[in-house]
């Protein structure tokens, strides 16, 4: 996680399904090709969802994991295209 | 994207429930790519119905009542959201226009068109349909 530098941070958090995905596909939309994006989220479905939206739409997934400071997920996509 | 695949979700019931679960799914088909069609037909039409947003005026039950509460958008942000994000197109059936003695001025404007079933099975061809 460390050596990802992160362009662009979604805070979801206490938002419900689908909303972290609809916030981090707005603001993938608005990135560069290359550029990441990280989207925090405390919604129990998106540490699945998100992944499987990243495989399908053909971006790349970086890192999917729970946050150490609290009971939500860090989830950083690189835009492919 | 001709070449998408396909989902067309046909909307029969008015329950807020199965409105949300519909127009959740169709976002999200069509936030991955998918070409989504719904059409609302039967007493779910009343839910695309400017006056019943305006005036709250939904048949909900237990969970669609949380679902308020806790702020959840509802299925009419949802599809206004997943136009923005990819295909997806709300068609109203005429049958049930007619006999109510609607018009288009009187649907959400997320509502595209109004299409007979023909309309539709031709719109709906080759992709996968889900009735709600």
């Amino acid at each position: 996680m460390a050596d990802v530098h992160v362009d662009k941070s979604v805070d979801a958090r206490g938002s419900y399904c689908p909303g972290p995905l609809m916030e981090l596909i707005k603001t993938v939309k608005t990135a560069e090709v290359g550029q990441v994006v990280e989207v925090l989220s405390s919604d129990q479905g998106s540490a699945k969802d998100i992944p499987e939206w990243v495989k399908k739409v053909g971006h790349g997934l970086l890192y999917n994991e729970k946050a150490q400071d609290g009971d939500y997920w860090r989830i950083a996509v690189k835009k492919a295209k | 994207m001709a070449d998408a695949p396909k989902l067309s979700l046909v909307l029969m019931s008015p329950d807020m429930e199965k409105i949300h679960a519909g127009a959740l799914m169709g976002t999200i088909a069509a936030a991955s790519g998918m070409e989504v069609n719904i059409f609302a037909t039967m007493d779910a039409l009343k839910m695309f119905l400017k006056e019943t947003v305006e005036k709250q005026d939904f048949k909900i039950g237990e969970i669609g009542n949380k679902l308020m509460e806790k702020k959840v958008d509802p299925y009419y942000k949802m599809i206004e959201d997943a136009k923005d994000m990819g295909e997806l197109k709300v068609y109203a059936c005429s049958l049930v226009v007619d006999v109510m003695g609607w018009e288009k001025e009187d649907m959400l404007d997320i509502v595209d068109d109004i299409i007979g079933v023909t309309a539709f099975f031709g719109i709906a061809e080759g992709g996968q349909i889900m009735v709600l």
